[in-house]
């Protein structure tokens, strides 16, 4: 499959200070949902807005649909549908007014732009309330409209930044539905920014982790969590002894103090690793109060690569404890 | 210009689905007529010379009342712009195949359109209250057609200012500092209100470079005399003349300045 985004050193500096992007190199295929992960700040918003012209590059370029972003913007903007960050529909029209407004930017065929609309909003269930006020929308109504805004005029590429930001759990994963959808449906080719894990997890084919405007890993889901080599083990001892003593543990690739009394060993795979370490601790009468197994997550990649955790959700710690018992139990 | 039609027709529906404007709107007219008409109707007692053959204060002030409501309407013709951009509409027009133009033409159109429909009202109005307007010498389709030229250049040549301002000012407070700053000086240092005999020196001599006295006066010929001479006529040619290249001037300016300036 030919590559459908390109871009090529593409670079951003706000006010000849601010590095938000820093030579950037992805390549996005057709058909495909691509991901772009990144903490507050790493220049998620700022290619995306580069991409769909909305503002010049410093230096490089990038090739969208087979246009110059630079040279080309006009014939860029029409191929491509952008649901931004912020919102941008007009709360003073209705939802119906709306899009058809936007339709008209794009020179859509009246009779061709009413079928289509209305397709639209059945397919994020806006139907009942199109000739509402947009003003009169609730939070999670809004987005949705903004969603389907960026389709109206059948583009080929369809950009979404932080589709559900602001949105709680319930409304979150309804969305996600939709995009699924849009995505069958419409055969279009989707770029998303988030900085939930669990989303792009959930929706995109292939995944660039970026920080401080730079890649710094792609691949799939898979791909990313099997590269990161090695399952990790924590373990809280009873004593700070122990603790210290488990630190030394010979089969381990790396040892980490993880908390008071809390140790977190890398391994090269647990399944073999764990009989071991069990046998260490009673050899060496270690007392333990508590032993989790965990597979590489997005989470883990990203805490890798970026040095940090954008984790948004703790699970419990019920929920914890009890999937770290099944995993034991396995 | 694609965008320019949908621009347009947004922003005349925000403008008569809103109440509020639309009420002002419509009363704003006869605020101004009642207010000026009695206020300063001792004038009349100055007799018709001074009034330059008007029967009445409401006649000879109709030119400048139409002239000044085209004027301040159109100074608040940039704000929606800004509020655009500050509620993030502006980004779904950023992003869509338009010409950047067309955004600020909308705006220039809308306020126009509107400017339009307040004219309607306020000559009607005039006509309706009692001692009022009077075409003592006739009115012609030509004269009509003076009139709106008038009003509407001097609509032209503000809105192109001021959306063209909301360009590059990105707080609403800004812009309307600058429009409480030019209001009253456009207004009194014009022949809107008054007839030259009664301004000081100095200031009857700057009035005479004010557009808005150019239009007030266009108008005030047309609707006083009704059949113009050759003389009248020459000087009507001058004051729409004079309209017609700051308009021109200015909508280019405000095509350039939007074409390649505007953004978020
Ligand atoms: N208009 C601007 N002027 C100056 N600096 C900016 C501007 N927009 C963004 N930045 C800076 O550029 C960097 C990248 O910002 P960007 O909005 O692309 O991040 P992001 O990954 O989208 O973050 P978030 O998850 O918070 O949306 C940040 O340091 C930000 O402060
Ligand atoms: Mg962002």
């Amino acid at each position: 499959m030919a590559a459908i985004i390109e871009t090529r050193n593409l670079t951003k500096i706000y006010g000849g200070k601010v590095k938000a992007l820093d030579d950037l190199n992805i390549s996005i295929e057709e058909g495909e949902v691509y991901g772009l992960l990144g903490p507050n700040g790493a220049g998620k918003t700022t290619t995306i807005n580069l991409l769909v012209t909305r503002i010049a590059p410093t230096s490089g370029t990038a090739i969208v649909n087979g246009f110059d972003i630079v040279k080309n913007s006009l014939e860029v903007r029409k191929s491509i549908g952008v649901v931004p960050q912020d919102l941008t529909t007009d709360e003073d029209l209705s939802g119906y007014e709306n899009l058809k407004m936007v339709s008209q930017f794009y020179d859509v065929p009246a009779e061709e732009a009413k079928e289509r609309i209305h397709k639209l909003l059945a397919m994020v269930s806006l139907d009942d309330v199109k000739n509402r006020l947009v003003r009169q929308y609730s939070g999670g109504m809004r987005k949705r409209l903004e969603l389907i805004a960026g389709l109206v005029h059948d583009p080929k590429i369809l950009f979404l930044d932080e589709p559900t930001l602001g949105l709680d759990v319930t409304t979150r994963t309804q969305m996600w539905k939709y995009v699924r959808e849009i995505q069958e449906k419409l055969d279009v080719t989707i770029i998303l920014t988030s900085h939930y894990l669990e989303e792009v997890d959930a929706l995109a084919n292939r995944i660039s982790i970026i920080d401080h405007g730079k890649v710094l890993a792609t691949g799939t889901s898979e791909e990313l969590k099997s590269n990161l080599k090695g399952d990790i083990i924590l373990a809280t001892m009873k004593t700070d002894k122990d603790a210290e003593t488990l630190m030394k543990y010979p089969g381990a690739i790396e040892a980490k103090e993880n908390g008071p009394r809390a140790v977190r060993l890398k391994v090269q795979n647990s399944d073999e690793e764990l009989p071991k370490i069990i046998q260490y601790i009673s050899g060496n009468s270690l007392s333990i109060t508590r032993l989790t197994v965990q597979k590489p997550t997005l989470d883990d990649v990203f805490l890798e690569y970026t040095g940090n955790e954008i984790r948004t959700e703790e699970p419990t710690d019920t929920r914890q404890e009890m999937m770290n018992l099944r995993r034991l139990r396995r | 210009m694609s965008g320019l039609g949908p621009l347009t027709s947004r922003e005349l529906k925000k403008w008569y689905r809103n109440p509020v404007s639309l009420l002002t709107g419509l009363i704003q007219p006869f605020f101004w007529l009642a207010l000026f008409g009695s206020a300063f109707s001792k004038i009349s007692a100055f007799g018709p010379t001074l009034l330059d053959g008007a029967p009445n204060y409401i006649t000879y002030i109709l030119g400048g009342v139409l002239t000044i409501i085209g004027l301040f309407t159109a100074l608040f013709s940039g704000v929606n712009l800004i509020f655009d951009r500050r509620l993030g509409v502006l980004g779904r027009f950023l992003i869509a195949p338009i010409r950047r133009s067309s955004i600020v033409f909308s705006k220039i159109f809308a306020s126009s359109a509107r400017i339009l429909v307040q004219v309607g009202i306020l000559i009607l109005a005039a006509l309706l209250i009692p001692n009022g307007l009077e075409f003592k010498h006739g009115f012609t389709v030509l004269d009509a057609l003076i009139l709106i030229a008038a009003v509407m250049l001097v609509a032209l040549i503000f809105t192109s200012i001021f959306t063209t301002l909301a360009v590059r000012i990105t707080r609403p407070d800004t812009i309307f500092g600058v429009i409480n700053l030019v209001n009253l000086p456009l207004l009194f240092v014009s022949y809107a209100m008054f007839p030259p005999g009664l301004m000081a020196g100095w200031l009857s001599d700057a009035a005479k470079y004010n557009p808005v006295s150019w239009s007030a006066e266009a108008i005030r010929t047309v609707v006083i005399n009704g059949t113009l001479t050759a003389s009248q006529m020459h000087s009507v040619e001058l004051w729409l003349g004079g309209l017609a290249i700051l308009a021109t001037v200015l909508l280019l300016m405000a095509y350039f300045v939007s074409e390649n300036e505007i953004r978020e």
